[in-house]
């Protein structure tokens, strides 16, 4: 007898003759003919055959199924057979493709993110809170959506079995990528953030704290991460505020103190009249223009000229000071706000990054020693912050060379960056990034994203090549080591591939940006409604952002430069000239493609050099399947990122640079160059600064610096540890007898309250600020 | 969290942090990358830096 059957999912469940029944007649009335009697008949003989069997048995839907279409074939049911055969292809399918996103979500439920590598794509997502994981089924089920519905099915096939990647595919019909944030512009006169209006702000912290408010709301607009374009000139601003602020403070404080006490409501509005009158007013660098006027009215209400100079005199003196250390506070808390602060449902710091460098007035400069200073100290504990990402620009007569205004910042972002790993470093005078520069426009100074990508150009309209209130719309990567595996040394072949899945690419970018333009302001309150975006300050509510979004960048990337070459030609463009000159080809050709379809459309079709984010493993995983494993080529668990020289490739820095240099101009949607440095690269700045100098000399447009920053929290230790802390002597993970640390001067006050994970929280107090400047 | 009264010993099973640059962002530490990641790098070798070859200064 027929005990049960057995699901495609394992499971057994009761059989049921009518289920047979029922399924065939559904084929017969596809037919137009449905006769139940028929229907009845071969139900029977299926149900028959399987008890001729004998013993107790369990066949599986798919045996039943097999033996139905046998039977329906037999009776001379063609056509019912046929619909059948097809109803269940559909069923099959649909099934299935429940099942891939069904098994997703149990991989999301019960795994940990360590054995997880679906929990682990970002890992700046924590995949074991609830909200990431709410985040995730959301994430997958929306892919799935758009894989069936809104790709073409070229489009999708080439993204499912991985000739290309479309990223951050979980938002594809939803939002742009990034924005470079002009902060001056957005908190003048203040902005709303949606949960409210927040005034213009008045001093420092409120600044900082606005900073951060900015980037979160972008960061709810849109799906990458946010840049801050002019943190510099930006920020200034409140320094100044707060100077004026504090110095008027201070002449009231000394006069009150020199017995001729003054009204600071009137000194304010004293004040306030001589900068409408003369546009100068109290400021870091003195005004004497100023000074005068201020004295002569000082004068008039303290009736007494020598305490007015006393007065003026003690306000210079004290405010600079004061306006430095509030500068470092707000810094502080910017930091520790980037790192803390979440965005996304309350599951992801937001990325974040801050351009800074070239503004030499002094509270510019202010702002950029104090957020350096600030970064070297780390956050509480004295641990590495993570975010925001900084990126220095290098400029030569401004602070590249001794004697220039900001060399004695670039000089400390070295400092900061040999211990921190940030700031990276942006090279205004990279031929390319220097092709758009006009010394009197500051919005065409050159800004990078934190992962590297970069927008000035503008092919949409040549009146705008500036990196403020732009950003990347969306990228898509292709797999170039699986085309080239595939041409089999065939170059014709590998470039006529090339050429299809860059074609593929475009129109699928096209497609996308068709669902994009068709947003309306109040779908991004904040990025459109707030006038962040270029152009966007002239729409209304409900006007689509078409038109203003084709100041943003249609990329093109790809990864694997080196596994590329390596499958044609036999050697990667670290292991000799011949093999270099013919990845320029490569990324030449692709270049020449994007500019072309920049032409054709008049939009901004860029080359983008892919970071690998959440790729790096994707391509080889389905490559070592469809290939093997070839040497040289499939032989990693990852594909080299981008245009880079392999990472486990011996080469110097210099050469590394060199060799990358050229890749950096080809690559107009973004870039960036890493170098390795070995041991504790603090105790030698020299060394980290050549190859800064010399990234500057090459041409490299973004670089950064990897060295090992280690810290251990028992003792507070930061810098390299191996095997053993040189603090404290522990292993990872072993403990320390207290009295040891206390020999150390830590735990000194060890009780209850302050005995943390985190170090002596009385030693964190007597840190020196300022222990670089 | 681990001063253990019994041994005086503190820091038990606390781990170093060890914060890397991958794919242009910092982690504190290491689990949270995907396997490839972790993968490129455990893979990376060094850069040397030889005078000689400085294209900078003298
Ligand atoms: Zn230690």
């Amino acid at each position: 007898m027929i005990n049960g059957i057995v699901k495609r999912d394992g499971r057994v469940v009761m059989y049921d003759i009518s289920k047979i029944k029922m399924a065939v007649l559904k084929a017969m009335e596809a037919c137009g003919t449905p006769d139940f009697e028929k229907a009845d008949d071969v139900a029977r003989n299926v149900e028959n055959h399987f008890i001729a069997m004998g013993g107790n048995i369990t066949p599986t839907v798919e045996e039943i199924q097999d033996r139905v279409e046998v039977r329906l074939m037999q009776s001379g049911l063609d056509a019912v057979a046929k619909k059948y055969i097809l109803y269940r292809a559909a069923r099959n399918n649909i099934r299935e493709r429940n099942t891939s996103l069904m098994k997703i979500f149990d991989e999301i439920t019960f795994s940990d993110a360590i054995s997880s590598d679906v929990k682990r794509e970002n890992a700046n997502i924590d995949g074991d809170t609830p909200m990431g994981t709410m985040l995730k089924y959301g994430s997958e089920g929306a892919k799935d959506y758009y894989l069936k519905f809104l790709l073409s099915p070229d489009q999708a096939q080439a993204h499912r079995e991985g000739y290309i990647h479309i990223h951050d595919f979980d938002f594809y019909a939803l939002t742009t990528t990034c924005t470079q944030i002009d902060i001056k512009k957005l908190f003048k006169d203040g902005f709303s953030t949606g949960h409210g209006f927040l005034r213009e702000p008045n001093d420092i912290q409120s600044y900082s704290a606005l900073a951060c408010i900015a980037i979160q709301s972008n960061q709810n607009d849109q799906h990458g991460g946010q840049s801050i374009v002019n943190f510099d000139y930006g920020l200034a601003d409140g320094v100044a505020k707060t100077y004026r602020k504090l110095y008027l403070k201070n002449i009231v404080k000394c006069c009150e103190i020199l017995d001729c006490p003054i009204d600071y409501e009137q000194l304010k509005a004293v004040s306030g009249r001589i900068r409408e009158e003369c546009g100068r007013g109290p400021a870091l660098k003195a005004d004497e223009e100023y000074l005068r006027r201020e004295l002569k009215a000082l004068t008039e209400m303290t009736g007494d000229e020598a305490v007015a100079k006393k007065a003026q005199k003690y306000a210079l003196k004290k405010t600079e000071g004061e306006t430095d250390a509030a500068t470092y506070q707000a810094m502080e808390a910017l930091i520790h706000n980037l790192n803390t602060m979440h965005s996304r449902a309350g599951a992801q710091t937001p990325f974040s990054s801050i351009n800074y460098g070239m503004d030499t007035s002094p509270e510019g400069r202010m702002v950029m020693k104090n957020v350096l200073l600030a970064t070297d100290a780390g956050l509480g504990h004295g641990e590495t912050p993570i975010f925001p990402i900084q990126i220095f620009r290098v400029k030569d007569g401004i602070n590249y060379n001794p004697g220039e205004p900001n060399y004695d910042l670039f000089q400390l972002a070295i400092k900061v960056s040999a211990k921190r790993l940030f700031p990276n470093f942006s090279f205004q005078d990279a031929p390319f990034n220097l092709e758009y520069y006009d010394p009197n426009d500051v919005r065409t100074e050159i800004g990078y994203m934190g992962c590297r990508t970069r927008v000035v150009a503008n092919h949409y309209d040549p009146s705008n090549r500036i990196t403020y209130s732009r950003g990347n719309l969306s990228f898509t990567s292709i797999n170039l080591p699986r085309l080239a595996i595939e041409a089999k040394g065939d170059e014709e072949r590998f470039y006529n591939s090339l050429k299809k899945y860059m074609e593929l690419c475009s129109k699928q970018l096209l497609d996308r940006f068709a669902i994009q333009k068709k947003k309306k302001v109040r779908n991004f309150p904040f990025l459109m409604g707030q006038g962040v975006w270029l152009g966007s300050d002239n729409l209304g509510a409900d006007d689509e952002v078409g038109e203003v979004l084709k100041h943003g960048t249609l990329s093109i990337g790809f990864i694997g430069l080196a596994e590329t070459l390596t499958a044609l030609y036999g050697h990667h463009h670290g292991e000799g000239e011949e093999y270099q000159k013919k990845g320029l080809e490569i990324i030449g050709f692709m270049r020449k493609f994007v500019d072309d379809m920049s032409e054709k459309t008049g939009l901004n079709f860029t080359l983008l050099a892919t970071p690998a984010e959440g790729l790096s493993g994707r391509f080889i995983k389905m490559d070592k399947k469809r290939f093997g494993i070839i040497p040289g080529v499939t032989d990693r668990d990852y594909y080299t990122n981008s245009f880079h020289i392999p990472v486990y490739y011996e080469i110097s820095a210099f050469d590394k640079i060199r060799l990358e240099a050229p890749y950096h101009a080809f690559t107009n949607a973004g870039h960036i160059t890493y170098v390795e440095l070995d041991g504790d690269v603090s105790q030698n700045l020299e060394a980290f600064e050549s190859v800064v100098r010399a990234m500057k000399e090459r041409g490299i447009g973004y670089g950064a610096i990897n060295h090992p920053v280690d810290r251990d929290p028992v003792c507070g230790y930061n810098g390299i540890i191996g095997d053993v802390c040189p603090r404290c002597g522990r292993r990872d993970g072993e403990g320390v007898p207290l009295e040891k640390l206390q020999k150390l001067g830590l735990y000194k006050h060890l009780n209850a309250s302050t005995l943390g994970q985190c170090g002596n929280p009385e030693e964190e107090k007597d840190r020196i600020v300022n222990p670089l400047y | 969290m681990n001063y253990n009264p019994q041994t005086g010993l503190v820091g038990e099973g606390v781990k170093f942090e060890r914060i890397r640059r991958i794919t242009g962002y910092l982690v504190g530490t290491v689990d949270r990358f995907n396997n490839a990641k972790r993968a490129e790098e455990a893979d990376r070798i060094k850069h040397t830096v030889s005078r000689q070859n400085s294209c900078t200064k003298q």
